[in-house]
């Protein structure tokens, strides 16, 4: 009579245990995560100090992580209005980018995939981009052509971007924020 | 005998007074009668015994994921590849990636290596631009990175076990200078390999240039 209880208590309990991994492995890629605007960052993840959290999305996703003397990843789901990126909308990616060696900006979508395009441009380098008179970036992520520094998004309903700065120096004390801050995202036009 | 009885008699009279003396101490009155299912008690209680439980569950879950991870990025490698040598990975396009999020803007190499009949040499010539060379634990562990800019124009570096790196003779001074020598946490990982491509009309250039790259074991 007891043991039927005890077995759907256990069974309960179990399988919210692994729902909650789950969901953490799927959606998180570490606790330390560093803000600055909409941009997310996880310094710790290329480190030995890596968290259990971060060891376990990485084992999953098969993903080798970005080693913190190498360089620094930050990834962006939403505009700085908390807006998650539309691939049929127009996004503007414009500002200062921190002291690094170089940079590189990628665009994929939901799932981190590249997305398809005539032009092969997947993202745009330091040394590809035209930077303003001020030393800023203008990138604009739009599904048609645009003038200037222009990255497809293939009409996709949820994208994803990613910075890396290489080589860039970076103290765990004053965070990634400190840092000169990293481009403001906003949504221009939708189609 | 008699010494005996009377010693028999006195323990049969302490044994009565004992029992009436127990008599007298106050029972604790203990209810082993179920909560009753609807009562609060009756559902907090397995609600909170199910979440320590699942709490258990997700942390061990947790912890034992790299070890139990069948598609990690040293599984997904060792399909393409053998032990202690170095291949390049294929530009990641929108419908294959070799491994996920790589950046585009790069040329990658693996060398998988496997410690357990020596140290691996590593070398790595310069190429245009940046380069850089990581090093992870067959689990996914990232412990030890550097660039072009650290390590020279050549990056030269030796990568061993702890009792492999206390087993060098250490008189050898040349040896100590000229190589870098590394410490690997594990016998199994990856060794991996990134050049930057400046613009793309450089990439078959940097892509030569990264194939005189080379991992081995042994000497």
């Amino acid at each position: 009579m007891r043991l039927l209880p005890l077995a759907f208590t256990l069974l309960v309990a179990t399988m919210l245990g692994l729902g909650v991994t789950w969901f953490s492995v799927t959606h998180s890629r570490g606790l330390d995560v560093v803000r600055s605007g909409a941009w997310e960052g996880w310094p710790r993840a290329g480190t030995v100090k890596a968290d259990p959290y971060a060891r376990a999305a990485f084992a999953r996703s098969g993903e080798l992580p970005l080693e913190l003397a190498d360089g620094l990843l930050f990834l962006a789901t939403t505009d700085d209005g908390g807006a998650p990126l539309d691939g049929r909308c127009e996004t503007r990616i414009v500002g200062m980018l921190p002291q690094a060696r170089l940079w590189t900006l990628t665009v994929m979508d939901q799932d981190g995939q590249l997305i398809a395009n005539d032009a092969g441009r997947y993202g745009f380098t330091s040394a590809e981009t035209v930077y303003r008179d001020d030393g800023a970036i203008d990138i604009r992520l739009s599904p048609r052509a645009r003038p200037g520094n222009w990255l497809p998004t293939g009409a996709r309903p949820r994208l994803k971007v990613a910075l890396r700065l290489y080589d860039a120096p970076f103290s765990f004390t004053s965070g990634a924020a400190d840092a000169g801050g990293l481009p403001r995202i906003s949504r221009e036009a939708c189609l | 005998m008699t010494a005996l009885d009377e010693l028999r008699e006195e323990a049969a009279g302490l044994g009565v007074r004992l029992r009436r003396l127990a008599v007298r101490i106050p029972r604790p009155h203990i209810h082993l009668s179920r909560p009753r299912i609807g009562s609060p008690l009756g559902l907090l209680l397995p609600a909170a015994f199910t979440l320590v439980l699942a709490a258990i569950a997700h942390i061990v879950s947790i912890l034992a994921m790299p070890a139990l991870a069948e598609r990690n990025a040293y599984a997904r490698l060792s399909e393409r590849t053998d032990a202690n040598v170095l291949v390049l990975l294929p530009d990641p396009t929108p419908r294959e990636t070799a491994l996920p999020m790589m950046d585009p803007a790069f040329i990658s190499a693996v060398c998988l290596y496997d410690l357990s009949e020596g140290a691996l040499k590593v070398r790595v010539p310069a190429t245009a631009d940046y380069t850089s060379v990581s090093f992870y634990t067959a689990e996914g562990l990232a412990f030890y990175a550097l660039s072009d800019q650290a390590a020279g124009k050549v990056i030269e570096l030796d990568l061993m076990t702890a009792s492999q790196k206390a087993a060098l003779p250490e008189d050898e001074e040349i040896t100590a200078a000229d190589r870098l020598v590394i410490e690997s946490p594990a016998l199994e990982g990856i060794v991996a390999v990134r050049a930057f491509v400046r613009e793309r009309g450089m990439r078959e250039l940097v892509r030569k240039q990264l194939e005189a790259a080379s991992c081995s074991v042994g000497g």
